[in-house]
């Protein structure tokens, strides 16, 4: 069992974060899901396979939460997803080593295609 | 010696004599020393006593003659009686004429005191010899300590020319006029205006100099402090930085004399442009101060001195009010109006013009000017200021609307494309996962129903009443949205004509809210004519309406709307601008509607399109 990529997930909106969840188990992974950065931070110890984590989140931000983790030493792929995208977030994440950044809505295959890349990237290093 | 002295030495010596005539054998005309009595009777220049003495004599003289020789022979002794008493009737008769003479004198001295003016008679060494009243009471020195003095030391006189050259100009002409200072007895120092006159003895020798002197110590006060008055004002006038004209109205108040019809002439200054031109030229500048000059470019005062007309544009309005407040007499006038510099240049300015209220004051007219240029331009810049801040808060309203639309609908519509996703998957497994299906599905139906509550929820938020309900002037809301746009309006080269009916009544409702709705509808129509080389003009109208409703219109002369898209023009979202967020007609929709009027739009392409307002008015209290 072992070896099966967890996905944590963290999001505020407990319907985006329960259909991500559902939507990556149905492609064979595990997925955790977290209702905020702190929520994440206070609960994984260990580092996920890759994280979806919404931009804008009350409390600390996704990009907030980025910080802290390349702080603490902590790397593993980190996908975006934002319901309301503009360039000025997306360059600042992918900057800080974001794998990609998503607008919501976005198709499922989009969501898993960066997925898989995000993973097989962060396994060929 | 007195009077009654000199009348009883005058009775004790006519009857010595008497003694002497009748007790003494000598024979001699005794009785002719009869007429030192009478000369001493005289000395005291009372007619009575001369006549009383000169009869006392007579009848002692002939009582004298009758007790020594008897009324029986007429001889030698008859005939010295005779001479004694014509001596005394000739005496009697000189001291009569030379008491008559006297007399005269003493009446014309005593008009000498009668003068106001001080007056004394002095020689040539500055002796005095007659001191009248006026001098007694105006130097402190009595006419007996003043006679036998010497002028000068008495009076400590200080000439203003050397004392030599006086004298020579009193003997050449026999006069001198002159100011001089000297002191009364207590000290005071006083401002004299001098008349010398020199008087001759009969061989044209001069002998005594008459000086009659006036105090004119109040008088010089007077007008000293009236000198100092006039360089405090010139120091005023000159220094001040307020810029300061002197003007001459008389001309004015004649014109306004031969028209006369000082029943109503507010009405005929108003009807009559001419004549307030023509006053306008009749109202001469006779001084400007250097605050004034600097103000209007000149380099001396003359390229000013002319009439009041040369420094106002054609258009000045405020000297017509300054005329009708001239005319009824009112003391001064205060506005706001432009001055036309020697160059050409407009100036704002702040004045106050004072009418002297005391006849013949026409000629002393006043008028106080600052410059308010520098106090124009801040306020432009203020308001500029605020029209932009006005414009990019709309901006940022509408962003910051759509950035919250955008987030709050994208979240249940990513969960429902993310769910849907999830439940193909879970059903193209080889095992389908009905359950997980069951659960995806649920989920999508109710993200679903939160996407359309999200869409109400707006709706309602921006359909929702005004937040204040004051009672509102349209005038100024109509001003204010004016001021707001004024520079968008000057750089798009657009002329707002506003045309507001007095009187209109008052609306109910959120000032800044339909302020801004106002704002938008100038601005859209400033921007639809942008870059057009027909008359930019838009005109913003209130009136009443015939429904008896408040109607505001903005009427434009661009290029009119596409008949394709009227209808579609308070969608939110359309738009016709290469930029635009299409929001603005459908809040201004949304804001009209929430105070229960209607926003209406109208055009005929090609030739622009009106914009109109309806707003019910506010009902007034009614009694019952």
């Amino acid at each position: 069992m072992a070896n099966i990529p967890v996905i944590a997930i963290v999001d505020d909106d407990e319907a985006v974060r329960t259909s991500l969840a559902s939507l990556v188990r149905s492609i064979g992974y595990e997925a955790s899901t977290y209702e905020s950065g702190i929520d994440f931070l206070n609960r994984q110890s260990e580092d996920p396979s890759c994280m979806i984590v919404d931009v804008q989140m009350p409390v600390m931000t996704g990009d907030e939460l980025q910080a802290r983790l390349v702080e603490a030493g902590r790397r593993f792929p980190i996908i975006f997803m934002t319901a309301f995208p503009t360039d000025a977030v997306r360059q600042r994440v992918l900057a800080a080593g974001a794998h990609c950044c998503l607008s919501k809505p976005t198709g499922g295959d989009e969501i898993i295609r960066c997925l898989e890349e995000a993973m097989a990237g962060h396994a060929a290093q | 010696m007195s009077r009654f002295g000199l009348r009883f030495f005058s009775a004790l010596l006519a009857f010595a004599v008497f003694l002497v005539d009748v007790l003494t054998p000598l024979e001699g005309a005794v009785a002719v020393l009869y007429v030192v009595a009478i000369l001493l009777a005289a000395k005291t220049t009372h007619r009575e006593d001369i006549l009383v003495a000169a009869t006392c004599c007579a009848i002692l003289t002939i009582a004298a003659y009758v007790l020594s020789h008897g009324l029986s022979s007429i001889s030698s002794p008859a005939l010295r009686a005779a001479v004694s008493l014509a001596a005394i009737a000739i005496t009697t008769m000189l001291a009569l004429q030379n008491q008559a003479a006297t007399m005269r004198l003493a009446a014309q001295a005593r008009l000498l005191d009668l003068s106001h003016d001080m007056i004394f008679v002095r020689d040539r060494r500055g002796i005095i010899s007659f001191w009248n009243r006026c001098a007694e009471e105006t130097y402190g020195w009595s006419a007996d300590e003043a006679i036998g003095r010497v002028a000068d030391e008495l009076l400590q006189t200080a000439y203003s020319e050397p004392r030599n050259a006086i004298e020579k100009i009193l003997i050449e002409s026999g006069r001198w006029e002159g100011a001089v200072k000297q002191r009364t007895r207590d000290g005071v120092l006083l401002d004299i205006e001098a008349r010398w006159a020199l008087q001759y003895d009969h061989l044209g020798k001069p002998l005594d100099v008459l000086e009659t002197l006036t105090d004119v110590t109040d008088r010089e006060q007077a007008h000293a402090a009236l000198v100092q008055s006039e360089r405090r004002y010139r120091r005023m006038f000159d220094a001040s930085r307020i810029g300061i004209v002197e003007e001459d109205w008389t001309g004015v108040r004649a014109a306004l004399r031969d028209v006369n019809v000082e029943a109503d002439i507010d009405g005929y200054l108003r009807s009559n442009p001419d004549f307030v031109r023509k006053a306008r030229s009749l109202a001469r500048i006779k001084d400007v101060n250097p605050a004034l000059q600097k103000m209007l470019g000149a380099t001396n005062r003359s390229a000013l001195l002319a009439s009041v007309n040369d420094l106002m544009s054609e258009s000045e309005r405020t000297f017509l009010g300054a005329l009708v407040a001239f005319a009824h007499g009112e003391p001064f006038y205060e506005g706001e109006t432009e001055l036309v510099a020697l160059d050409g240049r407009r100036i704002p300015v702040l004045f106050t013009i004072t009418f002297p209220t005391e006849p013949e004051g026409d000629g002393n007219v006043l008028a106080f000017v600052v410059d308010i240029t520098e106090r124009k331009r801040s306020q432009n810049a203020l308001l500029a200021a605020q029209a932009e801040l006005a414009h990019a808060s709309r901006v940022a309203t509408i962003g910051e609307l759509t950035a919250s639309i955008a987030h709050e609908v994208n979240q249940p519509l990513a969960a429902i494309v993310t769910s849907g996703e999830a439940g193909l998957r879970w059903l193209r497994r080889d095992v389908p996962q009905l359950d997980e299906v069951a659960s995806v599905i649920g989920r999508i139906v109710s993200e679903g129903r939160r996407a359309s509550e999200i869409v109400t929820r707006i709706r309602a938020f921006l359909k929702k009443k005004p937040a204040e309900q004051d009672m509102l002037g349209i005038a100024e809301i109509v001003s204010e949205a004016a001021t707001l746009v004024e520079r968008e309006l000057s750089k798009e080269d657009v002329s707002l004509n506003i045309e507001v009916r007095p009187d209109l009544p008052q609306i109910r409702g959120d000032r800044i809210q339909l302020q801004q709705v106002l704002v938008n509808l100038l601005i859209n129509a400033a921007q639809a004519m942008a870059h057009r080389s027909w008359p930019r003009i838009v005109t913003l109208r209130a009136e009443l309406a015939e429904s008896g409703d408040l109607l505001v219109s903005v009427q434009d002369t661009g290029p009119g709307i596409e008949a394709a898209d009227v209808p579609r023009l308070f969608e939110p979202f359309f738009t016709t601008k290469q930029d635009g967020m299409g929001m603005g007609l459908a809040i201004c929709q949304t804001t009209v509607e929430g105070h229960g009027g209607r926003l209406t739009v109208e055009s005929v392409p090609g030739a622009g399109a009106t914009f109109r307002l309806t707003m019910p008015v506010a009902q007034r209290q009614t009694k019952p």
